[in-house]
């Protein structure tokens, strides 16, 4: 049985749309800003991939934008795109059409102005709760479709949205559902969330001044992730139903894998990243060698892409050098348990169209980030097996195999 | 503010939640039920009232309005607290 993607929608700091992102993608479009959404005067980090141009008043009523976390928001619109992208899902019961989000923070925009408003005696917003809370994303989007099948939310940091797919997977393989919506979202580029990460020195602080060059993974001189915001949204079911329904494949999602590092709450481990790529291969029924592009997880963090890198090396061993790699987040900045439902839009679109897209801002490699990752150029390749790659806090280690149908 | 300038700016602030909807369909006799506001959707209009209006609506009062026209009664009742 093949499970295949036959809809797809993106929010993004360089694009709303498949199309619009993609285009942006392949050239090398800079997606990240000083922060516009508050005054960050007062951050460290004050560089931000943010959706500028998303207005919840061209799909959402009144009510329901006061009832809606900014993150609910932007899953929404991404999965109004990928539900019209997929056609019509009538032929399934609505019994049978799940819901698969990830999302790292949930409602934190609402949460945050919720607790500034109670540190100051005002009444909170009657709707705070179910704002504030990670599954009411799914919730919504199952609202608004009247999808009643499984409706799932994953938290697990940064591979949320990895996680969140995968998990689709496995209600397709086991009949638990015959389509799922499946992604992520996130939208935390705020004051206490940044501040937190700042505190951890997890976050880019020595480019406020040239936003531009602050995400930059694998690259000499990164000093930290850059925050971003934004969801990705797949439509994902069987191969043999989609193409009764004569359904376009863009592709198949072969294999998923997981594993938790089980050493540090906040550290990456190498061991514990090539046993998720490892698992994920396995269960995608490939070998090691059929691997051509990696999209990594490349957050910009000094110990980070080392530790990918390391990782990579040590589950494919030579073939490691034969492996085309790209960081979407060069582009967009980290946008927490949206990241690995865009970078797995971007395999995707790698195996669609035959262009890898280019890692931005990598004039000169780190020494110990030696593979090829595809440095500000996209590179024209014919590409039958994509992965991937998530890591997220908690040792929470997600890969994803997507091949050509 | 006299009561008709209340009202009439009560009804602008009510019509500006409901998509599509024209200040001339509302009267003080108008209750939220028949605008379209299910029992949630009034907790949140009357908390977006307490922001726009600088008001404050006591909870067991709030529990017994139902009407435009029961706001402008608080709301006279209550003068908002000047804002600093």
């Amino acid at each position: 049985m093949h499970i295949v993607v036959t809809g797809m929608g993106i929010v993004s700091p360089i694009g709303i749309g498949i199309d619009r992102f993609w285009e942006n993608a392949v050239v090398g479009v800079n997606g990240i800003a000083g922060i516009q959404s508050f005054d960050a005067s007062k951050q460290r980090s004050r560089v931000a991939g943010e959706v500028a141009d998303f207005d919840p008043k061209t799909f959402l009523s009144a009510k329901q934008i006061d009832q809606t976390d900014r993150f609910a928001q932007l899953a929404l619109h991404a999965a109004n795109q990928a539900a019209q992208d997929a056609g019509s899902l009538t032929c399934y019961e609505p019994q049978r059409i799940a819901v698969s989000l990830g999302s790292g923070m949930g409602g934190f925009a609402t949460f945050e102005s919720s607790a500034a408003r109670k540190i100051q005696n005002k009444s909170l917003p009657p709707f705070s709760v179910p704002r504030i809370m990670t599954n009411s994303a799914a919730a919504w989007i199952a609202t608004q479709y009247g999808f009643r099948g499984a409706n799932l939310t994953c938290s697990t940091a940064c591979s949320s949205g990895a996680n969140a797919i995968g998990m689709a997977l496995d209600l397709l393989r086991t009949d638990k559902a015959d389509a799922v919506i499946a992604g992520g979202a996130e939208a935390c580029v705020l004051p206490m969330t940044m501040s937190g990460f700042e505190a951890l020195m997890a976050l880019s602080t020595g480019f406020n001044n040239d936003p531009a060059h602050a995400s930059r993974p694998f690259a000499k001189g990164r000093d930290g992730f850059v925050m971003s915001e934004g969801a990705g949204i797949l439509v994902l079911e069987r191969e043999e139903a989609a193409k009764e329904r004569n359904a376009r494949i863009y592709a198949r999602v072969a294999g998923y894998g997981c594993a938790c590092d089980a050493t540090h709450i906040v550290a990456p481990d190498t061991d514990g990243q090539a046993a998720a790529m490892r698992i994920a291969v396995e269960d995608a029924g490939v070998t090691l060698n059929q691997v051509e592009y990696i999209n990594a997880h490349a957050t910009s963090t000094p110990i980070g892409d080392i530790i990918e890198t390391k990782a990579i090396k040590q589950l494919f061993g030579d073939h490691a050098r034969q492996i085309a790699i790209s960081a979407t987040k060069s582009m967009i900045g980290h946008s927490i348990g949206a990241s690995a439902a865009i970078g797995s839009i971007a395999t995707i679109m790698t195996l669609h169209t035959g262009t890898i897209h280019p890692t931005i801002n990598l004039d000169e490699a780190d020494p110990e980030c030696d593979l090829d990752y595809t440095p500000n150029q996209a590179v024209r390749k014919k590409v039958r097996t994509g992965m991937c790659n998530a890591f997220g806090f908690g040792g929470n280690n997600a890969s994803i195999v997507f091949t050509t149908p | 503010m006299d009561t008709t300038d209340l009202e009439a700016k009560v009804i602008a602030f009510i019509a500006s939640k409901v998509d599509n909807m024209d200040n001339s369909t509302i009267t003080a006799a108008s209750t939220f039920e028949s605008l379209g506001f299910d029992s949630m959707d009034t907790v949140q209009l009357l908390f977006d009232a307490e922001e726009a209006f600088g008001v404050t609506f006591d909870g067991d009062e709030v529990k017994t309005l139902r009407s435009v026209g029961d706001i402008v009664a608080y709301m006279k009742k209550h003068p908002p607290e000047a804002k600093s």
